[in-house]
């Protein structure tokens, strides 16, 4: 099946947008998003392993545990950007330098 | 998964769902449940492990495999310390106390599941448990330095669990199954199949971010230095180890490597654990803070650690565990004075504090022996560890990195040597004039962890016997 | 084939749109339009508990989570505007990367499709989930456990006026 060299391009594509979306993105929500196109991206690697080996009730209950890891990953992630807004004021990654030394 | 030690994850777990519910009326209740279950805990390992009857027949009656009760173990103990340290540094008012208390609960018992299990994706979902509770805990205060350091290590170690996820993939793709078992098996048959060892890389790779090493260290620094001051101790006495270098250890023994399975895999983690070591010792001489200057030198030991880890050999591998254990012990009781100073002294600027043996006399003494040895000095439990991983790098022909990460040592001891003089010894600062020593509860720890680094010193004949057991057990 | 292709394209454009959007809000809802393509493709790769759970969780949870964030933060209506510059660039960015990897990519996972491991027969998705997978099951509720936790320990009850 050459389904599966062609999925994977596209998922290569996703991650690429993933991580760049998390390096060149100035604001925290923005890089929080490109980590959740990752983990889809991710996702999709998975459960295409899975099909071409006829082993997709294994991909599929690995795939439901990584939802639950990455619903509660992005609650963190939420709950520590708006601490760093209430302290500090600023949604900026890249103006976070004052642990320098 | 090592059913025997299941116990050791369940009632953590139990305890910190408790701990919310109890601690409403009287807020110290959290603190007493906390402790408690640690030693009970600590109380029953030591039953199973340190019984006489058990050390005088060479400690085969061990169940299992005895890398993960040596770790259970090791779990329990430097979590111990870090409860006793924090009930009496948290201050009274502190509105998150109990979910402090829960959140180390949660944090030692995914620990536990990390080193018990036999699978892949069961490991990632421990170290991803182990991860979100160490973001909530660098943060308990209200510092800004916190949910810097917080921030830093988020978004810096998620791709690593990218590339963990990625090479499961891999490995569902090509070898069918995710337990260690299968790995073994096909690496052990003398097939070379190169996906496997690909998606393997990938995997390997993800976990060496996570521990820290270099080129991938930029979240080390500051996540230490900007943790609330217990949590540091916890964070680089265990956590690190735990979610990093264990893996990657876990995964030389399951490799191979010393018959010459995967070649490029093994000379790949040996150069970055020697380029740790060089970047970390360097660095880590230019600091003028006490805690960062302690978070290089964490880079530089577990460089050590993946050194050994890179090469294999079942003297290497008896070196890095032993390397793991002792590493724990000195940062648990480095990190640990570092908040007393902090609490007493008011700073943590080496260029501020001098004279400090002169008015904090234990807190001194204890650091002394942590940091000497960090250096490697006899008869200290560091000195055979390096011993060991320098013997097992000159045994098997690379003698261009046992003489670098001899050289190394010898820098670190150097520097270690000229700070103390200046930090501890010599002549009162303003600082040591006005900081008392600090009370009894807060040093009991430390001092019970330098009596372990000494033990294990000059007992250094049990341990090793212990040591040469799991490796035995590993490799046969 | 066309099938699969078409919806790949439209979660690449539609991450490519969450990611250059100036609006968080419109970045946070083509998030949940990438989301309901992939559970689409997973319902079309024969996997439908995963599609399920991935369409009711991540397309629906998680872009409410992101709306609160957002809302919590009140990026909207700050001051201060972002930084796009290097954004604008991904579409170029894209474009190389896509027409480098398309030489080199499609072989190379050909390939690794040829070292594939048929696996045997399984059981039905229960039988699976809970008789090999049971210490993942423990996972997931330490790592709830340490969600509830988290919330509790970053937004703590203050009993006094800060």
């Amino acid at each position: 099946m050459n389904f599966f060299a062609f999925d994977w391009y596209f998922i290569a594509l996703l991650l690429f947008i993933g991580f760049y979306a998390m390096l060149a993105s100035s604001s925290i929500i923005r890089q929080l998003i490109g980590l959740e196109i990752v983990s889809k991206g991710v996702m999709l690697a998975v459960i295409s392993a899975g099909a071409l080996t006829n082993n997709l009730q294994l991909a599929q209950a690995i795939v439901i545990t990584m939802i639950v890891i990455e619903v509660v990953v992005v609650a963190a992630g939420l709950a520590l950007l708006v601490k760093n807004h209430r302290l500090s004021g600023l949604a900026d990654i890249w103006k976070l330098n004052g642990l320098k030394g | 998964m090592d059913k025997g030690l299941l116990a050791y994850l369940l009632i953590p777990l139990f305890t910190a769902v408790v701990i919310p519910f109890a601690a409403r009326r009287r807020a110290k209740l959290a603190d007493i449940l906390a402790n408690v279950t640690l030693l009970a805990g600590l109380a029953n390992l030591a039953w199973l492990v340190l019984r006489p009857s058990v050390i005088a027949d060479g400690f085969t009656s061990v169940p299992g495999d005895g890398l993960s009760i040596l770790l259970v173990g090791l779990i329990y103990l430097v979590a111990l310390c870090v409860t006793f340290f924090s009930a009496e540094f948290l201050p009274e008012e502190m509105p998150n106390r109990s979910a402090y208390y829960s959140l180390i609960m949660v944090s030692v018992a995914a620990m536990c599941g990390v080193v018990t299990t036999s699978d892949f994706f069961t490991l990632y979902v421990f170290i991803e448990v182990l991860a979100v509770t160490s973001f909530a805990l660098i943060t308990t205060d209200d510092s800004r330095a916190g949910v810097e350091g917080a921030l830093k290590y988020f978004f810096l170690t998620f791709p690593a669990s990218a590339l963990i996820m990625i090479g499961i993939s891999l490995l569902l793709l090509t070898l069918g199954s995710l337990s260690y078992d299968s790995l073994r098996l096909v690496m052990a048959s003398g097939i070379p199949s190169g996906p496997v060892v690909f998606g393997m890389a990938l995997i390997t790779l993800g976990f060496l971010i996570k521990s820290g090493v270099v080129p991938f260290h930029a979240w080390t620094p500051d996540a230490y230095q900007g943790a609330y001051a217990p949590v540091s101790a916890h964070l680089g006495g265990i956590v690190t180890k735990i979610s990093g270098v264990y893996a990657v250890l876990k995964i030389s023994t399951l490799m191979n490597f010393a018959e010459g399975m995967a070649p490029g895999l093994s000379g790949g983690i040996m150069f970055l654990g020697m380029l740790s070591i060089a970047v970390g010792a360097l660095a880590a001489l230019k600091q003028k803070d006490f805690k960062r200057m302690l978070a290089f030198s964490s880079i530089s030991q577990v460089g050590y650690i993946i050194l050994a880890a890179g090469l294999g050999t079942p003297l290497a591998i008896i070196g890095a565990i032993f390397h793991l254990v002792n590493h724990a012990t000195f940062k648990t009781v480095l990190f640990l004075n570092s908040a007393s100073l902090e609490k007493s002294a008011g700073t943590t600027d080496m260029e501020k504090l001098g004279g400090m043996e002169h008015s904090m006399p234990w807190t001194s003494w204890t650091s002394v022996i942590a940091l000497l040895s960090t250096a490697g000095v006899p008869p200290l439990s560091g000195f055979w560890s390096k011993l060991l991983i320098i013997l097992a790098l000159w045994q098997y022909g690379f003698k261009t990195y046992a003489v670098l990460a001899l050289l190394f040592s010898i820098v670190t001891l150097a520097y270690f040597m000229l700070m103390q003089k200046k930090v501890f010894f010599g002549k009162k600062s303003a600082a040591s004039e006005r900081s008392p020593e600090v009370s009894c509860a807060l040093l009991t720890p430390v001092i019970v962890m330098s009596a372990v680094i000494v033990a294990v010193g000059l007992l250094f004949p049990y341990f090793y016997s212990y040591v040469w057991m799991v490796a035995e057990r590993i490799f046969l | 084939m066309i099938y699969h292709t078409l919806l790949f394209s439209l979660a690449v454009i539609a991450a490519i749109w969450a990611v250059m959007a100036r609006n968080l809000l419109t970045s946070a809802i083509m998030l949940a339009l990438v989301s309901v393509c992939a559970s689409l493709l997973l319902f079309n790769f024969n996997a439908p508990w995963a599609a399920v759970f991935e369409l009711s969780v991540c397309a629906g949870l998680i872009t409410v989570l992101f709306i609160s964030g957002v809302s919590l933060i009140r990026a909207s209506t700050s001051t201060t505007a972002e930084k796009m510059t290097y954004l604008k660039v991904l579409p170029l960015a894209l474009g190389i990367f896509g027409i480098a990897a398309w030489f080199y990519l499609p072989p190379f996972f050909a390939e690794l499709a040829g070292w594939k491991y048929t696996a045997a027969e399984a059981g039905p998705i229960g039988k699976v989930l809970w008789e090999l997978r049971r210490p993942d099951l423990l996972g997931q509720i330490a790592m709830l456990a340490a969600g509830v936790f988290v919330i509790k320990s970053v937004f703590p009850k203050r009993r006094t006026v800060k």
